[in-house]
């Protein structure tokens, strides 16, 4: 069922691009084929990268099993971060393979030209989950303090599909926009690694956005510890 | 006690048991609210660019994406849990419903609101008032009629693809994985005109689950797009005409639905 979703969404983004680009070809500085390459790896990488600690989290605080997880000799930042790896190898494993074969036998998704790509697409893939997750993690941690963050979670899904470029390349962006999300940490989950694949971002440029990357998931991990160590103060265990 | 005047008093009480939740309520209306504003602003981007899509300008992709939520807010608000259904059968809630002495059907319609569906009434009226000056558009007295009428036809449609598809759990205990397929069709129906998608999905669309009757139909006819040689033009009419259907094909699987019933046992 899941695998039908992907579908359906890779066939309204293929057609959609098909679309825009039958009207008025050259208007993106991509071809078609890279530009439904970058629609249809978005969906593939959400699959991989569903992997939100937040709900975990936040599921623990209201259901008060919270206290389980604190009384485990095990760091909770770490165990979270032990808990959203095993899912994504699972997402991996189980959806993103044939996700990636629809994409790549009915849309023809490019594979990735050469090596070089493939290793630097992997590696900042990773990275990109190291950033996702720290989000994920920092708005699990707000749970504490407002117990439920069901609302709050429409606007975030919204925001990220928005200012990480996962729907639309940033390089569509008008300039404000674009400065805008070049400044917040959601660039570095889908926009780098699929701007890597295809080759918009290569070279030297590559190398740069991955040291972007690793800036963001270093300085979002130590602000979650920080965040963590505050909210673990004032947390309130319901029914415990 | 007739059904109606029933119907209107539980909801009121579903609508107060709501608004005890204060700071859930607002938080959930600014994140619906953002959430479409994100969508907007998205295919705002990409028709930019263009100027159009498939000949559908911005402010008219605004005009077919308001009129899908305008439908889906009244859906959302007062039968947003008729997908619920499948949990009120496995749970045994649903027998509460038989044994009091009114119409099981308005007991679970009454059962609960949504108060999100507020948030998208806000923002389907401002998208739609602003699509209407900017397009500039000068409707008849009849076409204002339709425009009601679609907006009314659209909720229906979109209560009893909902209701019919809920209705499978009576046979199988479950319907999740159904619903989940018709929210699915509807998201890809919401955003783009259907006449950018290929002839399969235009089909599965128009005739099997007739999602795009919500929308993109009516929105032909209401931004004078219909084509008067195209052999497909009445289409653009057929909305009130499909929702009735609908209504009386819902009402027949509901009624056999419940003659089916063994409770769960709750």
């Amino acid at each position: 069922m899941r695998l039908f979703w992907v579908y359906l969404l890779m066939y309204s983004v293929y057609w959609v691009w098909k679309t825009l680009y039958t009207q008025s070809p050259g208007a993106f500085g991509v071809s078609l084929k890279q530009m439904v390459t970058y629609a249809i790896l978005g969906i593939f990488l959400d699959i991989i990268l569903d992997v939100g600690p937040e709900w975990y989290i936040a599921n623990q605080v209201r259901t008060g099993a919270i206290d389980t997880d604190l009384m485990k000799p095990l760091d909770f930042h770490f165990h979270m971060l032990a808990r959203s790896a095993g899912e994504m190898l699972f997402g991996l494993g189980i959806l993103a393979l044939p996700a990636f074969a629809i994409g790549y036998f009915v849309f023809g998704l490019q594979p990735p030209g050469d090596m070089t790509t493939s290793v630097l697409f992997a590696v900042s893939v990773l990275l990109g989950f190291f950033v996702f997750f720290h989000i994920g993690f920092l708005l699990g941690a707000l749970t504490v303090v407002t117990l439920d963050i069901r609302s709050i979670a429409w606007a975030y899904y919204a925001l990220i599909s928005f200012f990480s470029g996962q729907m639309v390349p940033l390089w569509l962006f008008p300039d404000l926009l674009r400065k805008i999300s070049e400044l917040l940490p959601f660039q570095a989950i889908y926009y780098i690694p699929m701007s890597i694949y295809i080759k918009t971002v290569n070279g030297k440029d590559a190398l740069q956005a991955l040291g972007l990357q690793v800036f963001w998931a270093i300085f979002l991990a130590f602000v979650s510890r920080w965040v963590w160590g505050r909210v673990h103060a004032r947390l309130t265990v319901q029914g415990g | 006690m007739d059904g109606v005047t029933l119907y209107f008093r539980l909801i009121r009480v579903a609508v107060q048991a709501r608004l005890q939740y204060r700071a859930d309520f607002f938080t959930g209306i600014i994140g619906v609210i953002v959430m479409n504003t994100v969508t907007v602003t998205l295919i705002g981007i990409m028709v930019s660019r263009f100027k159009h899509l498939n000949g559908w300008t911005l402010w008219e992709m605004v005009f077919l994406y308001c009129l899908w939520l305008m439908g889906h807010s009244l859906y959302s608000f007062f039968f947003w849990h008729i997908r619920a259904l499948e949990d009120y059968l496995v749970e045994g809630t649903f027998d509460q419903f038989l044994m009091r002495p009114a119409s099981p059907f308005i007991m679970f319609l009454a059962r609960e609101v949504q108060y999100l569906g507020v948030a998208d009434i806000i923002f389907a009226v401002t998208g739609l008032s602003l699509a209407f000056r900017n397009l500039h558009l000068q409707w008849t007295g009849i076409q204002w009629l339709f425009f009601g009428l679609a907006v009314i036809a659209g909720t229906l449609i979109e209560t009893t693809l909902a209701l019919i598809f809920a209705c499978i759990s009576f046979w199988t205990g479950r319907s999740r994985r159904a619903s989940q397929l018709l929210m699915r069709l509807n998201v890809m129906v919401q955003y783009y005109p259907v006449d950018i998608f290929g002839y399969t999905f235009r089909l599965i669309v128009t005739g099997l689950i007739p999602v795009a009757f919500m929308n993109y139909y009516p929105a032909l006819m209401l931004l004078d797009k219909l084509d008067p040689h195209s052999p497909w033009a009445w289409l653009g009419y057929m909305s009130p005409v499909v929702a009735l259907t609908l209504v009386i094909i819902s009402s027949i699987i509901w009624h056999l639905a419940l003659r089916r019933y063994s409770s769960a046992g709750g």
